[in-house]
């Protein structure tokens, strides 16, 4: 579960002055449900995920992730949530299973049960052909799936993915689809950003349009449809961001 | 803090560390072979030129050749005096070689005259030297061989503790922001703390490494080496140990100054976004370390009460008298005391610097 309440982050920025990256925003993202973010360059998406994954601190507002108040409670935060973005790299140097062993170790998995659990990582996510292959040796795709790999493994409740699908080839990206939609099936939490319609169209439960910070509209697919008249979610996003353009 | 986390992030940065080629260059191979290499090398280069010199033949022409011999003998059988001009080229190596050589052979030359013209007239050679002057060296020879060490080595092992723990440190820090494995690691349930010790004992870890393996390869460098260049250079040979004592003492002194560094190095690579902004701010940083470093070169400073507050420039001067012999036991613990606190200081700020937003998403 992830509840926002005037959630908002000012970044004091030398040229630009004062910027509102994350602008009072309130959402509700609960369990078994994916929960869309769509924005444009800079609208505010990857602030609103390091505000939840606490690495960055709010100037206001507050929001509570899989219980835990992220003011009051980072670490406890961080212990129930798997975050992915495109800043999250891996270390070149660290073979897949002693990435997956580190970050299992950072996450509180206990000594005894850590080897049992990096198993079951390798086989659930298929990756035991290039278990003992450096990072950086290996392709996109499959250090991708490295990332998913540490990602899960501490089986977060909250999965937070900063556009998890950008530049990855179609096969790739399909294999992302479909973790989301096992993540689901799993009664987990999703919140993830795209700039991609159809995948939001094809995923996501919950749509939020975030624009300059702010929430523009939130809605299932359907409840937007209704509110605008329109169709295709493309237009939708047009339609309601261009009558916030002036401003 | 949390002693396992730090100890996880501490044991996979050493192994990341050491997977780095840089590093394992600047921190292992480059204090290895760097004082055999300068030894032999230099002592190659002197055995080269002399060698050189004493083989080649000399060409010197003769003017006025017309009045010698026999005008210059005549006028030394009749124990009269006459003149020889000695032309060179003062900006020649050569020819000053040369010119020297000749000077001496005409000075025998001249001695074996006036030998000649005393025993004629049956005088003794002592009444031309009333007073005969020796002199001794009292010097052991570990003081003579430590002289020279000395001034050097504090100046070298400053600086490779600096540039061993350079590379650790702007890859723990800025390349991981340019590689983007910080953020990975900020979302890990693990305080700011615990990440930023792990990665300063890493950088620390480093430059001990450097300040040991250096000092090692000195020692040894020192007595199998330098024992030749010195029985080649004088008759005296002079000894080039080092008590262990002394070892051990620069090794001590070492330890605070590897802690300011790494912290130091750490806290502005930290703040540099990508690896070639953190080697532009740490280039300026190494002459900051360097210049107060070669005061080990000058002579006539002692450690006084003003300079044992100085960082850099303390070390380098204690780590000078240690190699000496020399143990002034009151200031090396000031020394310690107040490096440590510099060290302290700045790890503080490092600390500072891993809470705060700004530095770690410098956009
Ligand atoms: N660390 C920072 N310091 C100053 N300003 C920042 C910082 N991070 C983000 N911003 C600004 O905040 C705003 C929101 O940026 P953010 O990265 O959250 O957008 P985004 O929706 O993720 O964009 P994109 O689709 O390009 O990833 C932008 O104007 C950005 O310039
Ligand atoms: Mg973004």
């Amino acid at each position: 579960m992830i509840t926002t309440s005037n959630l908002t982050k000012i970044f004091r920025d030398k040229k630009r002055g004062e910027v509102r990256a994350v602008d009072q925003v309130n959402i509700k993202c609960r369990l078994g449900r994916v929960f869309g973010l769509l924005g444009l360059n800079g609208a505010g998406k990857t602030t609103l995920m390091r505000l939840l994954s606490t690495t960055l601190k709010p100037t206001s507002g507050t929001a509570k992730v899989a219980g835990y108040d992220i003011i009051q409670k980072p670490e406890k935060v961080k212990e129930k949530i798997g975050f992915l973005s495109n800043d999250t790299g891996l270390y070149n140097r660290l073979t897949a299973e002693e990435t997956v062993t580190y970050f299992g170790r950072l996450n509180n998995i206990e000594e005894s049960e850590l080897k049992g659990r990096v198993e079951e990582i390798f086989g659930t996510f298929d990756m035991d052909e290039f278990r003992q292959t450096r990072i950086d040796k290996l392709s996109t795709g499959m250090k991708q799936k490295v990332s998913i790999a540490r990602t899960f493994v501490n089986n977060p409740e909250v999965l937070i993915l900063d556009e998890p699908t950008l530049g990855l080839d179609v096969v790739t990206s399909r294999s992302i689809i479909q973790f989301i939609k096992e993540s689901k099936k799993l009664n987990k939490c999703v919140l993830f950003s795209t700039h991609i319609m159809w995948e939001a169209e094809k995923l996501c439960d919950d749509i939020a349009i975030i624009h300059k910070g702010k929430i523009l509209e939130v809605g299932s697919l359907n409840e937007l449809q209704a509110k605008t008249g329109l169709k295709e979610l493309d237009d939708i996003f047009v339609e309601i961001i261009g009558d916030n353009r002036g401003e | 803090m949390n002693l396992g986390k730090v100890k996880t992030i501490y044991l996979k940065e050493m192994l990341d560390t050491l997977r780095d080629r840089r590093t394992l260059i600047s921190m292992i191979l480059i204090p290895i072979i760097l004082f055999p290499v300068l030894m032999f090398g230099m002592s190659a280069v002197v055995v080269m030129m002399i060698k050189k010199t004493e083989a080649e033949v000399t060409r010197i022409v003769i003017i006025g050749k017309e009045f010698a011999p026999d005008d210059f003998e005549n006028k030394i059988r009749e124990q009269d005096s006459t003149e020889a001009i000695i032309y060179y080229d003062a900006a020649e190596l050569k020819s000053e070689f040369t010119s020297e050589k000749l000077e001496d052979r005409l000075e025998d030359y001249q001695d074996s005259v006036v030998a000649a013209r005393l025993r004629e007239r049956q005088i003794d050679q002592s009444l031309l030297h009333p007073i005969k002057v020796s002199k001794r060296n009292l010097a052991p020879k570990e003081k003579m061989g430590g002289f020279m060490l000395a001034r050097f080595l504090p100046y070298i092992i400053v600086i490779l503790a600096m540039s061993g723990a350079m590379y650790p440190a702007i890859d723990l820090t800025a390349g991981e922001k340019e590689r983007g494995t910080l953020e990975t690691i900020l979302v890990t349930p693990v305080s700011r703390l615990d990440i930023a010790t792990g990665k300063f004992l890493t950088v620390l870890t480093a430059s001990v490494i450097t300040i040991i393996l250096s000092t090692t390869s000195m020692s040894l460098t020192a007595s199998f080496g330098f024992a030749k260049i010195g029985q080649f250079a004088s008759e005296q040979q002079i000894q080039f140990s080092i008590k262990p004592l002394s070892i051990l003492l620069l090794l001590a002194l070492m330890f605070p100054i590897a802690c300011l560094f790494s912290s130091a190095l750490l806290s502005v690579a930290l703040f540099a976004k990508s690896y070639k902004e953190a080697q532009s701010y740490i280039t300026p940083l190494m002459f900051v370390v360097i210049l107060p470093a070669m005061i080990s070169f000058l002579p006539g400073f002692e450690l006084d009460w003003r300079l044992v507050f100085i960082p850099i420039v303390n070390i380098s001067i204690a780590a000078k008298e240690v190699l000496l012999g020399t143990y002034k036991w009151g200031f090396i613990l000031l020394i310690f005391i107040s490096t440590f606190i510099y060290a302290g200081f700045s790890i503080f700020v490092t600390k500072r610097l891993f809470e705060k937003e700004e530095v770690l998403f410098r956009t």
